[in-house]
């Protein structure tokens, strides 16, 4: 037991004695970098107008402007802008951000917005016609307006607000502007409105927002495509009101029966479907070595008009009316069509990167199977698609 | 006191609007357990002659006025009031998720500000957010803001409005927006298949005509120097009422009724294309049309009827070429109906050409001075410009109330 106190007693005394060997060291070590925003010197853009300089501010029919003093948010005076837009096509003013000395904006682009306090003499406003438009020194301008979530308490009262506007919310990389050598900032009033406004500073911001990507396109590349899988993706058949027209099952993929009453006024004779779940379909790759291929159940041929719909361009349809030329007799009543998409008078004005919808019109014939339709690979000759040997 | 207090309760009071079908199958709105068929216009004022005429509604497109809600309601009107959801074409990007989200907690605070208005009948949840877009997540947006409407106020419809139908957007405001309960139709030309083409593309809720008038700019004929070609009011006045009989008033099935565009004035092409109104206020024939069609009768008083229009006796739907300062003689039929005296006069203004779409506001171009050579009941023969360009020459016939006719010719000075 004494042996043991011995030894604790000991420990205690090489610890004590060991401690006046130590340096003081602190669990938090200042950071020795300084970032980005800290490094921008150019944070101020108004504050006061003997400060801050201003263009634009003569007043017209369209705008008053006025440095008001009284109830300011910080400065000798704010800006006060009344406009009615109604009778002129512009009206902005600009700051000239340290005397339009260059700013490189870009090491702060994801990190920092443009901050500003707003309020109104009277009511209560959510949304302001105003914009702001960043300026490079070759002329170029990106824009971004009020975003609801950046303005304090969603409204704009007769108390200071504030507003900010994240630098990412600039279209700049649309609009090709070089962020990095930054003239001015304007701001841009449309309709009518009266604010003021104060203290437009560059701020320390977490802009936490995305883009994302276009999720509605379908790009095709390759031979055989499948057309129209899916019969949500089909019109024009509808058993409430017509009969005329119904989903069939000859066919390995989807098909329509026609059974068309002619006797009728506006007979229901016309069916499309999408090629792909009514997405921006893209086949410009391969459009020019392709042909729309589908199988027939007939008796006798019927007279069909096909047309294709892009969703943007000059041209918006291609349209043909199918003759025996088009048509493969397979016998027991069974055919196959081919329509080259090169024998579409007009085609290289179509967007073939943009289509959207395949049409059938019947135009003579009241009872057959119309399905399975592709789009196959076709390298013969457009005007007589049936005589090549490869199908 | 009493009045005051009757006044509150009106203001206080909760209007629940539901789409039912009824016992023949056929959809309809009730308010408050009543059916209420739309005889509505895109209106922003006029009220007191639109409720004379016989409209218990109007459409406006967005809710950065509270007084037209407020004044409806004085009026006696009920509003589809629109929730303005950024088209595409207006620099909207619906990838940017900043955007999106800050758009869509927006128009939920304007939902939440409107919901218990006693004015309010549909939500109109955008307005032709599908003209010329590409990016079809703009639906998912339309249904975010339906949801929230069905979570915060049960006692209205959601609808969303569309540029024309077809069968990709039938598809995608199926799939995409289960929570809209009717689909607006915004159709001019196009509203002599739109019934129909529903049908055919698969949306089996029921529609409102939201818009609907004479063919717009975008479907008229255009000059050699493009020019939109412009029918005479009387013309238009006929077709008007051929649309709203045969084609409105006898889808009882789908239709839940119809806002007629525009109870107003406004410049689209040219100053008189859609308004029912002229610049100056003045009713035109088409207010005459909307009380027959809303009423079954004609005003005691009408406005005069243009229909139609020559220049150089060459017809309105022809092309005008003119020499500089030359005379040509511009000549007018029209029908009085049962007023007395009529009033006419002709004005002449430069050519307003503009690649706006979609009804984005257009600029009215001003007046031009030119000489009157003669003028008679029917006829005007003036000196035209010397300034070689494109030009317009509006005749006007009013009664002594200021009812209204008009109708003008697009020419060319080379």
């Amino acid at each position: 037991m004494k042996l043991n106190t011995n030894i604790a007693f000991g420990i205690l005394i090489i610890c004590i004695t060991s401690c006046g060997y130590m340096n003081k060291v602190s669990i938090y070590e200042p950071s020795t970098s300084i970032s980005a925003f800290d490094k921008f010197p150019q944070k101020i853009l108004f504050t006061s107008s003997d400060e801050n300089g201003l263009w634009g501010i003569k007043n017209n029919n369209c705008k008053q402007v006025s440095f008001e003093t009284k109830n300011s948010y910080i400065g000798r005076d704010h800006l006060h802008i009344k406009w009615d837009a109604s009778q002129c096509n512009y009206i902005g003013i600009g700051l000239k951000w340290d005397n339009y000395k260059g700013k490189n904006l870009k090491p702060i682009i994801e990190t920092a917005a443009i901050e500003l306090r707003v309020r109104t003499d009277l009511g209560v406003l959510s949304n302001v016609p105003m914009f702001f438009i960043l300026v490079d020194y070759g002329g170029k301008q990106c824009r971004a307006n009020i975003n609801f979530l950046e303005l304090e308490d969603g409204k704009i009262d007769n108390n200071w607000r504030k507003i900010r506007i994240p630098l990412q919310s600039f279209n700049y990389q649309k609009r090709g502007v070089n962020m990095s050598n930054i003239k001015e900032l304007r701001l841009e009033f449309q309709r009518s409105g009266d604010i003021h406004i104060d203290n437009i500073i560059i701020v320390s911001h977490e802009h936490n927002y995305t883009k994302t990507k276009d999720k509605f396109i379908k790009v095709f590349n390759s031979h055989p495509i499948q057309l129209g899988v899916g019969k949500e993706y089909w019109w024009g058949i509808n058993t409430k009101y017509s009969s005329s027209i119904q989903f069939g099952n000859s066919f390995k993929n989807e098909s329509v029966v026609i059974n068309t009453d002619r006797t009728k006024d506006k007979p229901w004779d016309t069916f499309g479907f999408s090629p792909h779940q009514w997405m921006h379909v893209d086949i410009s790759s391969i459009y020019r070595t392709s042909a729309l291929k589908f199988k027939l159940k007939a008796n006798e041929l019927p007279k069909l008009q096909a047309i294709l719909f892009a969703y943007t361009g000059n041209k918006r349809r291609l349209q043909k009316i199918l003759d025996e030329n088009h048509f493969i007799d397979n016998g027991s009543g069974i055919y196959e069509a081919y329509l080259p998409f090169k024998s579409l008078t007009g085609h290289d004005e179509f967007r073939w990167d943009d289509l959207k919808e395949i049409r059938f019109k019947i135009m003579d014939g009241t009872q057959f199977e119309i399905g399975d339709f592709q789009i196959i690979e076709f390298r013969g000759n457009p005007k007589k698609p049936t005589k090549w040997k490869r199908i | 006191m009493l009045c005051m207090s009757c006044a509150l309760t009106a203001k206080s009071q909760l209007n629940k609007v539901e789409v039912k079908t009824n016992s023949l199958g056929n959809f309809e709105l009730l308010r408050n357990g009543v059916p209420y068929y739309i005889k509505g216009a895109g209106a922003k004022d006029h009220f007191d002659l639109l409720v004379q005429s016989g409209a218990n509604s109007i459409r406006v497109w967005s809710t950065n006025n509270k007084a037209f809600l407020d004044s409806a309601h004085q009026n006696g009107l009920t509003v589809t009031l629109g929730l303005y959801v950024r088209p595409e074409r207006s620099g909207m990007d619906y990838n940017d998720e900043y955007a999106v989200k800050g758009q869509i907690e927006f128009l939920k605070n304007e939902v939440l500000k409107y919901k218990d208005h006693p004015a309010l009948l549909v939500w109109g949840i955008g307005n032709e957010v599908d003209l010329r877009y590409s990016n079809f997540k703009v639906w998912e947006t339309i249904e975010i803001l339906a949801k929230f409407i069905k979570e915060v106020d049960p006692n209205h419809p959601t609808m969303t409005v569309i540029a024309g139908v077809d069968p990709a957007k039938a598809y995608y405001i199926n799939k995409y927006c289960p929570s809209v309960d009717i689909l607006g139709l915004n159709v001019y030309g196009s509203i002599e298949n739109a019934g129909a083409n529903l049908r055919k593309f698969n949306w089996d809720k029921p529609y409102i005509i939201s818009e609907w008038g004479v063919n717009g700019p975008f479907e008229a004929r255009t000059t050699s120097w493009k020019a939109k070609i412009e029918p005479p009011n009387g013309i238009k006045a006929e077709q008007r009422l051929r649309r709203y009989k045969e084609l409105i008033e006898k889808d009882k099935e789908r239709c839940l009724g119809s806002y007629c565009f525009l109870w107003g004035q406004k410049q689209e092409s040219t100053a008189t294309w859609h308004g029912m109104f002229l610049s100056n206020g003045n009713p035109t024939e088409a207010v005459d049309v909307m009380q027959f069609c809303w009423t079954g009768d004609w005003p005691q008083s009408r406005a005069p009827s243009i229909k139609d229009i020559s220049l150089e006796n060459i017809s309105w739907r022809k092309d005008h070429i003119l020499a500089p300062s030359s005379q040509a003689t511009l000549k007018i039929d029209y029908q009085k109906y049962n007023n007395k005296k009529v009033i006419i006069n002709y004005v002449l203004y430069p050519e307003a050409f503009s690649n706006k779409i979609g009804g984005d506001i257009q600029k009215s171009p001003e007046p031009l001075e030119f000489n009157i050579v003669s003028q008679s009941d029917n006829e005007l023969t003036f000196v035209t410009p010397k300034e070689k360009g494109a030009y317009r020459i509006f005749a006007f016939v009013k009664n002594e109330k200021g009812q209204s006719s008009v109708a003008n010719i697009p020419f060319l000075i080379q």
